[in-house]
């Protein structure tokens, strides 16, 4: 035993020389990012009106449609201050706590150095960097877009108002050169049109008793869709989420609807609105909007959707083989990072499938505050090539986000507290720690498979 | 994060299932923390809360495990039913189809549980009285049949709720307790008398009675 924590010191320390080796340029970003916002000196992302008033004027360094942005941003504000340089921000002590200490020297001494960092955290990180959104505006405005560069950008997050445009590109969806681009989505949401005519806009009576209780199942589904956020629960909203979950199924034989894709849809759904829809969430209304728009809204979630999916489709077919797979990858990854933690639970007799089924079918989107989901879904499409494999890194740094906790639980507190994760104050910088760990990790774990080979 | 001090005599594990939306969660919430909540998400996979009760001078903990009601998680849902000594199986008196699937959800019992396992039906939302859809008799009868408990509830208006989980734990602590079982038995209300000299498979590690903390 005694050996074997030797042996992972040993590791360790291995590793923390290697993880400095690897941190490329994107991990660098992250961190700076990250980090400066930990310093302290800034108001994150999310600023109310009456702390904006604080600071020097800056609006005008922004592009003008951030400002929509901004306030968009606004919905869940109340508790976006209080939290910077949190305890729970550095994880405490993780076993991987080395690399973290690195990360901040790194970061330290870039931001003191830095005005124009200082700058950038105190109108709220990254998505308002002045040089990002310069960086962004250039890879998007070639003729031919450079999908590696976009990646690279996105996985640090994307500005509001480019979000629409970068997904759809990530994605896969929009085509990277931009000649064809508009031709290729006007064909697309045609499309979608005509399946909708095909599939849905029919009676019952052509249907089949598995669609009809498919429809019905979609239909309960809906209304119980990101209940929190009152904009759901509009008539107009709920059946275009009605409509493209039951398009989705219909040209998805092998898996149909899903309880938990419902929830997949929303982030798209609230980007794709963000480009119609003007100011804070609270205050959109479909009824502003006209069918053509709605139509051609509901096409690109529908097609990002699928795109999404192409990849993981037996995550959803039946017994949900790709998701019980990922759950125990997930069990061995930290396994491998956090043997304390991994030990506790097994003795607790909790099973991974317990807590993390809900987190893979649902793409975490149900344990984080809805407004941080869109950024996370940055990372997520930025690594959508291989996502399931990064979502297990993901997974794995949220979990071990409260790993001190763990430690301390017996098995029913501990199947309670996985079901209702304290994230309800998380600003993006929790999100952050938890995605850059997860790079790390991942960098780590995955250039050197055989640290999962027991 | 202590588990508390109050000491516990017995762990039951009983699963809730039933159709989507007919209020499974919604019970639960109301039984284990007397809540209601109008904007509740679907379930997934499942999902767990514990309450404890005093049965008969011992204190019950009661481990309930909420499932999703979808189909295409019976896969994943039934899993859970390995170690449940009672199951709640719920319908909405208001959608007659969901009363209708019944049959099948017993079916799903009785392939994945324990056959002694204790089951109440309860038809949910008796509040909509005006929208009522499944007679009163109707349940009754097919409960009857099946020799299982039945009762219906509001989840919303706390109707019932805490009876039906106390008719099943009390149910489950006499079987359990075989002493009380011969003087209970005209409680039995048509469960299976063979239910009594088997032995009630008490779950797993993870089930297990916590030991006591006396830890200094």
């Amino acid at each position: 035993m005694n050996n074997n924590n030797n042996n992972r010191e040993q590791q360790h320390k291995q590793n923390k020389d290697s993880t400095i080796r690897i941190l490329d340029s994107r991990f660098n970003q992250t961190l700076r990012n990250v980090q400066g916002l930990l310093k302290g000196r800034s108001i994150p992302g999310k600023i109310s009106s009456s702390q904006r008033l604080d600071l020097p004027d800056n609006s005008n360094l922004c592009p003008p449609t951030y400002k929509r942005s901004l306030s968009y941003n606004d919905a869940g504000t109340s508790y976006h201050t209080s939290e910077i340089g949190k305890e729970e921000v550095h994880s405490k002590s993780k076993p991987f706590g080395s690399p973290d200490e690195n990360k901040q020297k790194i970061s330290a001494s870039a931001v003191e150095n830095s005005s124009e960092l200082v700058w950038k955290s105190s109108i709220g990180g990254r998505a308002t960097d002045s040089i990002r959104v310069m960086k962004f505006t250039k890879v998007l405005s070639g003729t031919m877009v450079i999908l590696e560069k976009l990646r690279e950008l996105a996985w640090s997050g994307v500005p509001d108002y480019m979000r629409p445009t970068v997904w759809r590109l990530l994605l896969g969806y929009a085509p990277p050169n931009s000649d064809r681009r508009e031709g290729v989505l006007r064909r697309k949401r045609l499309e979608y049109l005509e399946c909708v005519s095909q599939c849905y806009d029919i009676p019952d009576t052509e249907r089949s008793d598995d669609e009809i209780n498919m429809l019905h199942q979609i239909a309960v589904d809906c209304p119980r869709t990101v209940p929190d956020v009152p904009f759901f629960q509009q008539q107009q909203i709920q059946k275009s989420l009605e409509r493209i979950l039951y398009t989705w199924a219909i040209r998805h034989p092998a898996s149909g609807y899903v309880q938990g894709i419902n929830d997949l849809v929303t982030p798209f759904l609230v980007v794709f609105l963000s480009e119609h829809l003007e100011g804070s969430i609270d205050h959109w209304s479909m009824s502003d909007l006209s069918s053509d728009k709605i139509s051609n809204i509901e096409a690109d979630c529908y097609w990002c959707l699928s795109k999404l999916l192409d990849g993981m489709q037996d995550h959803y077919t039946f017994s949900q083989p790709g998701i019980q797979r990922l759950v125990f990858k997930l069990k061995e990854v930290v396994r491998r990072i956090d043997e304390p933690v991994s030990s506790h639970v097994q003795q607790q007799g909790l099973e991974f499938l317990q807590f993390a089924f809900r987190w893979f079918n649902c793409l975490l989107i149900r344990e984080i505050p809805f407004n941080l989901v869109t950024r996370l879904w940055d990372t997520y499409l930025a690594e959508v090539d291989a996502l399931p494999d990064f979502l297990v890194y993901i997974f794995a740094s949220f979990l071990l986000t409260w790993s001190n906790m763990i430690l301390k639980l017996d098995f029913q507190e501990l199947v309670m507290f996985l079901q209702h994760l304290p994230t309800q104050n998380w600003t993006e910088q929790e999100l952050e720690m938890v995605l850059s760990r997860a790079f790390m990790w991942h960098s780590m774990f995955n250039s050197s498979p055989n640290h999962l080979s027991t | 994060m202590g588990s508390g001090d109050q000491k516990i005599d017995y762990v039951f594990k009983v699963v809730l299932i039933g159709d989507s939306a007919v209020g499974k969660s919604q019970i639960l919430a109301r039984f284990a923390r007397n809540e209601f909540s109008l904007d509740s998400k679907s379930t997934i996979g499942v999902e767990f809360q514990t309450r404890t009760l005093v049965i008969d001078h011992k204190s019950v903990k009661a481990q309930i495990w909420d499932t999703a009601g979808q189909e295409r998680y019976r896969a994943v849902t039934s899993a859970y039913y390995r170690g449940a000594v009672g199951a709640m199986l719920v319908y909405d008196i208001t959608k007659r189809q969901t009363f209708e699937h019944i049959p099948r959800w017993l079916e799903e019992l009785r392939n994945h549980a324990d056959k002694n396992i204790v089951i109440i039906l309860i038809g949910n939302k008796s509040d909509l009285e005006d929208q009522r859809d499944v007679p009163t008799d109707d349940a009754k009868e097919f409960a009857e049949t099946e020799g299982l408990f039945f009762l219906e509830t509001s989840a919303l208006v706390a109707t019932n709720v805490d009876t039906a989980f106390t008719t099943v734990l009390t149910e489950i602590y006499n079987i359990v307790n075989k002493k009380n079982l011969a003087a209970d038995e005209s409680q039995g209300n048509g469960n299976p008398a063979s239910l009594s000299g088997k032995k009630i498979v008490i779950p797993g590690p993870a089930q297990e009675i916590p030991k006591k903390n006396t830890c200094c």
